[in-house]
């Protein structure tokens, strides 16, 4: 491998000599003459480099004399000048007014310039992406991108995103954009877990590799991603990997992070009552054990104060408050990330292959994630007429224990929340089993283990193989007429297995549990595409036609078993009751499209697409349908040749689109299942609960946008400003409907959202000096989707529900309104308490909106000489989420704020309801909390507000000076310490997190259950170039 | 010449480049359309096994094992499935998977048997039938747990369109479950078997005599349902019962045993959890009267006693009430193999000797029914003949005292025999009164919602307020507040 190494290192590192002398000058704008000072100028292909002074003087020493300097200067096109024969220059630097802008990767991987897109696009350079060294690499565009929300849950190591570009727009479904590795779709779906329990089986995001990634470009409206057909609705997220031909010779890159993990905000618990009920012990069983049912096993006992009793495990004790069980059970996490690249490029080709190795342990002590991506690309000009490029993706990863969540038996946060207060997590460790083989634990309910026992009898593993392939060509037939050819195959295959040891009868009553699944998946894309550019009178003209043809297919095969036989033996022959699931999807789409661009005078640029897809998931006399998207760009700056320095750019856009969606597949026939059965010598059939549609039609959006961008004091000032409108109709949607129609749902054309909002970007360059900079960039985003219509059979559509809150689709409401029972009140407000004192549940109201009123980032990025800060701020205004893991700790007494009450009482504020009079008498708060959380439930409390500003990353880089490097061979070293999810500066909600949700569906954050703590990670990132 | 060439290997590339596109595109949308995990027809047996085999699925729902056997005063359940013992109504979810439960299995296969065999090119009025008495017993099961349901447009949501069904008064269904069962009975009584389901009928083999028996058995049980809400009506159909043929050993009774998955439901609440205790009330009426049930219906404690969880404890008594301590139910009734009732003979007989004090007036037949009853009942649980011969003999086998007295005897009775279908038990105490289940006084009981006493239905869900809100309000009208002592119509004690 060394040997290796110094090889290409010698290959690509070979220095000739030449004649040295020295040239000095002067640089000055072109049309004023004025000097510019703080223009770098560099000697071409080498390290050397200066700036000019502050009156635009410069003087190089030992150069080479055919060297080549190039001048650049923000706002001003750069020059090349050969020193050839020249001892004193004088360098005339032209204004540009696009000079911020740059080359945007769109659609169909077109290049083109910012300034004539119509529509709303951001791109990010990969030290925007890649030094922070997230998992899922979508995570590192969190705050940097307006109209972009990414929250992740705390679903443990590998854990899926929620990602939301400009708010959700259709009722069922992710809501989540397309994202396009180079040119070919890629899956973008997610596994979650829910507060009732489950895993997050992941992201498949997270299978793009942030080191072989180029540029990151998010195109927001439809009007940008109409080009992708039905697929770009929620906008489109592309991804460009890294291609090698902009290298010359051979580069490696070599790049290593560590990181660790660490707790950084777990629930406040209390630490002066133990086990028991209205302030007693819990009353000792005739097996020596104190009674381990509700509520005699929460923490409502005596005050703690060392005196002596009989502990859970029925031992003698002394009574004493046992510390922080979160972080005595959860360790430090940690990740090591190492990668390898090589690149290099001829005149003709150009390539790159790299590795990656990432193994990460998480705060649960057994899951882990281990995965490798070995990547290559390379492309080359066949001919001068031909280029061909072509991409291999192999990605293996296998995690360990992805932590079951919320409600679920085996979630460690649930029990070490809940757990008497008094209960030593070491007993709980050491006194796993009994006698028997079964389980110990503090408590008989189903939903709960022993932490330990979980952690040693609860396991899974899952393991995927993913091949991400790519072939293009492109041919110029003339100048003007090109074609080019496309195909791209992913194909996965997944394998996951899972099995909880019997004697826990929290896991299939006692008996135990295994299952094995293997699934395989493949998508194919492929696109033909035409197209003729032409010139004549100052226009320009560029068509296309194009064709694709996509092909979905997923196959499953399962089989699981309950009633181990013999322990410790985990196959499915060890298992006495056994059922399997085979299963089959199949979906393709065949598109025909076109797209049109003209410019003309360098000013005003219009562009249209019409597509027309047919997919096999609608019925056929509705399977086709036609979109379109016209986008326009006017730089009236350079239309009315403004010059002045005040305002150096002028822009303004307008974008409309209409586009269509399809389906899931079979969705629109009726049919029959036959039940697995084993023991009868009849068939059963079943009908799914789902009433098929055979009148599906495509649903449709309707779109438009306007937007500007002004640059000022030569962009050192750059607003980028977005008002968008969407309405999606005919939404295709499963609805949830009363069962006494006999079926859980139905499949239909139902409902209208309006979504709209703006986003807006401002970046501001307050210094910029030679040795120093400071960049800073302000996102904000305020988007609100209304319902405006739903099935005219239904008041509402749950979203998703949990403990009798539900998130709900409501006429004429914001999308995500938070509806659950209020306290019974009079006239006035006041509640209405009973003779017993307690407060009574009343109406079932709206209680609050999952929709933050806005958010987005504060970004700052400082260079000084060869140092380098860059933090971010992210930030949410408003915005609601229930937390039933409050709910549940307040009413088990282990919450810091079941404290209140516990010796006088609680007096309800509120009226009697047979008196009138105010309310005076007191219950326990045992009483209370129970009656109103589980008996009554009433979640007017539990409803937290979700604003928070955190500091969600510091990046400090150094850059190790070529100097410094001298003759080892080695081009580069770029050293950084990272910080990503540091600390809340400020969060409404206290001790809980508002992002820590249990899953990625669009409704998944406004329900908090027994999460996982939030952590933080900060480490070490390291970057050699030889 | 060398242009040639480059203008023949272009040509050659282009078309090579498009034939590699599209090579993939082997298939056509109508390809893929169809579901290939499914069937898109098929024979309505297979569903007709489903809507039975569900039905029986249902006598230990949630319905039964989370209220009405605790409501019945069988049992005490443990942790939080304890709470509905204590008369209370925050349940919103068990709400709602009891309501769609029935609807959602025997109610969806049981209506699209009736769609397949009543289109004109399949019709077979046989099965036709057999499928109506499931689906009249799916529909029985639901009103008496909740009164006015849908009914007439109930269940209707793929065969007729109808999402949002309204909503039928609890005397209607009566009426017209009943007058569905003597139309299925009529059919029955000379149907050719082989029109009927030779290989998938779970219940009787086939049997088309025992079918008419258990629709007329059925028919003789929602008669006497209509006892205090409609004596006439529920005379005319005691009568009409009475001339057709019923149950009459044990030998006629509608059971199935659960071979698929982990066997009797009962058997997981004795091995897992929730932890299921029987009663002291339930323990108490068995020891009293020296029944051999006891054993049969109880388990032994670790000390070898019969003993019984009181019911209604509030959470301080609870605690203290060593519940994990108590008796288990028996292992006749909790074992995997355990079989899973529909109605029993014993039942029948029970109905009879009721029909004949109260409709009769006629005592002494109503006494030798009664000892039918009760000999048909200690037979189903294979106690031994001179056990039975003993247990007639004592004060319990003999209907002794004033008309109510006799009532009340034959009351508990009745409840006893319903064992293990709870929720019938629940339905019979709803009916009529007995066994008596007191006002909850005591300071150890919690007094819940009803102020301590029974609860008499289920509440319709806040899923269903809002699904199908403007038909459940109008029920909600007619019938009174939503609430969990709120009788439904046939219960007017």
């Amino acid at each position: 491998m060394n040997k290796l190494l110094l090889l290409i290192v010698a290959i690509g590192f070979s220095i000739s000599t030449y004649a040295q002398k020295s040239i000095s000058g002067k640089v000055v704008d072109k049309t004023t003459n004025e000097p510019l000072p703080g223009v770098s100028i560099t000697v071409k292909g080498s390290s050397k480099g200066m700036a000019a002074d502050f009156d635009g003087n410069f003087t190089i020493q030992n150069i080479d004399e055919n060297a080549v300097l190039v001048f650049s200067f923000i706002g001003y096109k750069p020059q090349e000048i050969s020193v050839t024969g020249q001892t004193s220059l004088n360098v005339l630097l032209e204004e540009d007014a696009e000079a911020l802008d740059e080359v945007i990767v769109t659609a169909f991987d077109i290049q083109r310039d910012k300034a004539s897109l119509g529509y709303s696009v951001q791109q990010l350079k990969p030290e925007e992406f890649a030094v922070a060294q997230e998992n899922n690499i979508m995570n590192s565009l969190s705050g940097k991108v307006s109209g972009l929300q990414i929250t992740q849950g705390n679903t443990g190591v590998d854990g899926s995103s929620r990602i939301l570009l400009r708010g959700i727009t259709t009722i069922d479904g992710s809501n989540r954009p397309l994202v396009v590795v180079d040119g070919i779709p890629v899956s973008n779906g997610s596994s979650s877990g829910n507060p009732n329990g489950g895993r997050d089986g992941g992201d498949a995001l997270s299978d793009i590799n942030p080191n072989d990634v180029a540029t990151v470009t998010v195109l927001k409206g439809a009007g940008a991603a109409a080009a992708y057909g039905s697929r770009g609705m929620h906008g489109v997220i592309l991804v460009t990997t890294k291609s090698g031909v902009s290298k010359d010779g051979i580069g490696v890159t070599l790049t290593s992070s560590f990181t660790v993990t660490e707790i950084a905000l777990t629930p406040k618990l209390q630490n002066e009552y133990g086990m028991g009920a209205f302030d007693s012990f819990s009353p000792i069983g005739s097996d020596g054990r104190p009674n381990l049912d509700y509520p005699s096993s929460w923490s409502y006992g005596p005050k703690m104060e060392g005196q002596p009793y009989t502990n859970w495990l029925g031992a003698e004790d002394t009574y004493s408050p046992r510390g922080n069980t979160y972080e005595e059970f959860y360790q430090d996490g940690h990740s090591f990330t190492n990668g390898v690249s090589f690149e290099g490029a001829t005149d003709h080709s150009g390539f790159r292959m790299s590795f990656t190795n990432q193994d990460t342990q998480g705060i649960i002590p057994n899951n882990t994630l281990n995965k490798n991506t070995i990547n290559f690309r390379a492309s080359s000009n066949l001919t001068d007429k031909l280029k061909i490029d072509g991409k291999v993706t192999y990605i293996k990863s296998k995690v360990k224990n992805r932590p079951e969540l919320g409600e679920g038996a085996s979630n460690t946060a649930l029990q070490l929340s809940l757990m008497p207060r008094d209960i030593r997590l070491e007993d709980a460790k050491k006194n796993t089993l009994d006698a028997n083989g079964n389980e110990i634990k503090w408590n008989l309910d189903n939903t709960f283990n022993n932490p330990y026992w979980a952690l040693n009898n609860v396991y899974n593993e899952d393991s995927r193989d993913l091949f991400q392939s790519s072939f293009s060509a492109k041919l110029d037939l003339t100048d003007k007429f090109y074609i080019t050819g496309k195909t791209g195959l992913n194909y996965r295959v997944s394998d996951g297995t899972r099995h909880a040891a019997a004697g826990g009868k929290a896991n299939s009553n006692g008996l135990g549990n295994y299952g094995t699944n293997q699934s395989k998946s493949s998508s194919w894309n492929s696109d033909i595409l035409a197209t003729y550019t032409t010139k004549f009178s100052g226009f320009n003209v560029t068509g296309s036609v194009g064709a694709n043809y996509r092909s979905d297919y997923s196959k499953s095969i399962g089989v699981s078993g309950t009633e181990e036989k013999v322990p410790n033996f985990y196959r499915i022959s060890n298992y006495a009751i056994v059922s399997d699931s085979d299963s089959m999807r199949k979906k393709i789409v065949y598109s025909y499209y076109g797209l049109g661009q003209i410019s003309y005078g360098g000013y005003l640029y219009l562009d249209a697409t019409i597509r027309n897809d047919n997919s096999s998931a609608l019925p056929a006399e509705n399977d086709s349908f036609w979109y379109h998207s016209e986008n326009l760009s006017f730089l009236f700056s350079k239309f009315f040749g403004l010059k002045s320095n005040t305002l150096s750019k002028g822009k303004v856009r307008a974008s409309y689109a209409k586009v269509g969606n399809d389906t899931s597949p079979y969705r629109t026939q009726s049919s029959y299942n036959i039940n697995q059965a084993r023991t009868l010598d009849y068939t059963v059939a079943s009908i799914p609960g789902t009433l098929p549609n055979p009148n599906l039609r495509p649903e449709v959006s309707n779109s438009w946008e306007i937007g500007t961008e002004l640059g000022f004091f030569k962009n050192r000032i750059h607003l980028d400003f977005t008002y968008y409108e969407t309405l999606t109709e005919d939404q295709i949607m499963s609805v949830p409907i009363s069962g006494t129609s006999a079926y859980s749902n139905y499949i239909t054309n139902a409902g209208s959202i309006k979504n709209e909002g703006f986003e807006a970007q401002l970046n501001l360059i307050p210094l910029e000096t030679e040795n120093f900079s400071w960049d800073m960039g302000l996102s904000i985003t305020k988007s609100k989707s209304v319902v405006e219509s739903i099935d005219e059979s239904l008041e509402s559509i749950t979203l998703n529900s949990l403990m009798q809150v539900s998130i709900e689709a409501r006429p004429g409401e914001e999308f995500g309104t938070i509806y659950g029972l209020d306290y019974l009140r009079d006239n006035f407000g006041s509640k209405l308490i009973t003779d017993a004192g307690l407060a009574q549940p009343g109406e079932r109201i709206k209680l609050g909106s999952i929709n933050p009123d806005f958010y987005g980032g504060i970004s700052n990025n400082f260079k000084y000489r060869n140092f380098s800060l860059r933090t971010l701020i992210s930030y949410q205004e408003g915005g609601e989420f229930f937390s039933w893991g409050r709910g549940y700790r307040e009413m088990f007494g282990t919450d810091a704020s079941s404290l209140i009450g516990r010796v006088d009482g609680i007096i309800e504020e509120g009226i009697n309801e047979n008196t009138g009079f105010e309310n005076t008498t007191p219950v326990s708060a045992l009483q209370k909390n129970y009656t109103n959380n589980y008996v009554s439930n009433i979640r007017t409390d539990l409803i937290f507000d979700a604003s928070n500003i955190k500091m969600k990353e510091i990046v400090f880089t150094y850059d190790v000076p070529k100097k410094a490097l001298g003759n080892s061979g080695v081009q580069g070293v770029s050293l950084s310490a990272i910080g990503r999810d540091l600390f809340f500066i400020h969060n409404a909600t206290g001790d809980i997190d508002p992002d820590a949700s249990n899953g990625s569906s669009p409704t998944a954050t406004a329900l908090e259950h027994a999460s996982l703590p939030s952590t933080r990670t900060y480490g070490v990132n390291i970057k050699i170039n030889f | 010449m060398m242009k040639n060439i480059q203008n023949i290997k272009f040509k050659f590339l282009l078309v090579l480049l498009v034939g590699i596109v599209f090579t993939s595109c082997e298939d056509t949308l109508e390809d893929v359309r169809e579901n290939p995990n499914t069937v898109t027809t098929i024979d309505d047996a297979p569903l007709f096994a489903n809507a039975v085999r569900s039905l029986f699925g249902g006598t230990l729902d949630q319905g039964t094992v989370r209220f009405a056997g605790m409501h019945a005063h069988y049992y005490v359940a443990g942790s939080t499935s304890r709470q509905p013992d204590q008369y209370i109504d925050g349940f919103d979810g068990n709400y709602n998977s009891v309501l769609n439960g029935t609807y959602n299995g025997v109610i969806r296969h049981s209506e699209e048997v009736l769609l397949l065999t009543s289109n004109e090119e399949t019709p077979n009025t046989v099965r036709y039938a057999m499928a109506d008495i499931i689906n009249v017993m799916g529909f029985a099961r639901i009103t008496d747990g909740f009164g006015e349901i849908p009914y007439t447009e109930g269940g209707k949501g793929k065969s007729e369109d109808i999402l949002t069904p309204k909503y039928d008064t609890q005397q209607f269904i009566y009426t017209d479950l009943i007058a569905r069962l003597t139309a299925s009975i009529n059919v029955l009584k000379t149907a050719d078997p082989a029109m009927a389901y030779p290989d998938s009928d779970p219940i009787f083999d086939n049997d088309l005599n025992k079918w008419v028996r258990f629709a007329n058995s059925f028919r003789l049980r929602l008669g006497m349902r209509l006892r205090y809400a409609d004596n006439a009506l529920s005379q005319q159909i005691v009568s009409l019962s009475l001339a057709d043929p019923l149950m009459e050993d044990n030998s006629h009774n509608a059971f199935m045993i659960q071979t698929e998955g982990q066997g009797n439901g009962w058997y997981g609440n004795r091995t897992g959890y929730p932890s299921i205790k029987m009663s002291t009330f339930m323990v108490g009426k068995l020891e009293n009267t020296a029944d051999p049930r006891l054993a049969v219906f109880v388990m032994q404690d670790e000390n070898g006693n019969y003993t019984g969880q009181k019911n209604g404890l509030n959470d301080v008594a609870f605690g203290q009430s060593d519940f994990a301590s108590k008796s288990d139910m028996g292992l006749a009734l909790s074992s995997k193999e355990s079989k899973m009732y529909l109605m029993t003979a014993a039942e029948v007989y029970f109905l009879r000797a009721e029909a004949a004090l109260a409709y009769d007036n006629e005592p002494a037949v109503a006494n030798d029914i009664y000892r039918m009853a009760i000999e048909t009942s200690l037979r189903q649980w294979n106690v031994g003949a001179a056990e039975i011969t003993n247990f007639l003999a004592s004060p319990i086998g003999t209907l002794t005292g004033t008309t109510l007295e006799q009532e009340e005897q034959m009351g508990t009775q009745m409840w006893i025999a319903l064992t293990p279908d709870y929720f019938e038990g629940w339905s019979h105490i709803r009916r009529t009164g007995y066994p008596v289940i007191e006002e909850r006084t005591d300071s150890d009981l919690e007094r819940g919602v009803t102020n301590g006493i029974m609860p008499k239905r289920f509440l319709y869900s806040s899923f269903e307020l809002s699904s199908n809100g403007t038909n459940a309000s109008e029920a909600i009208a007619r019938q009174g507040a939503n609430k969990i002592d709120t009788p439904i119509w046939w219960d007017k004690n």
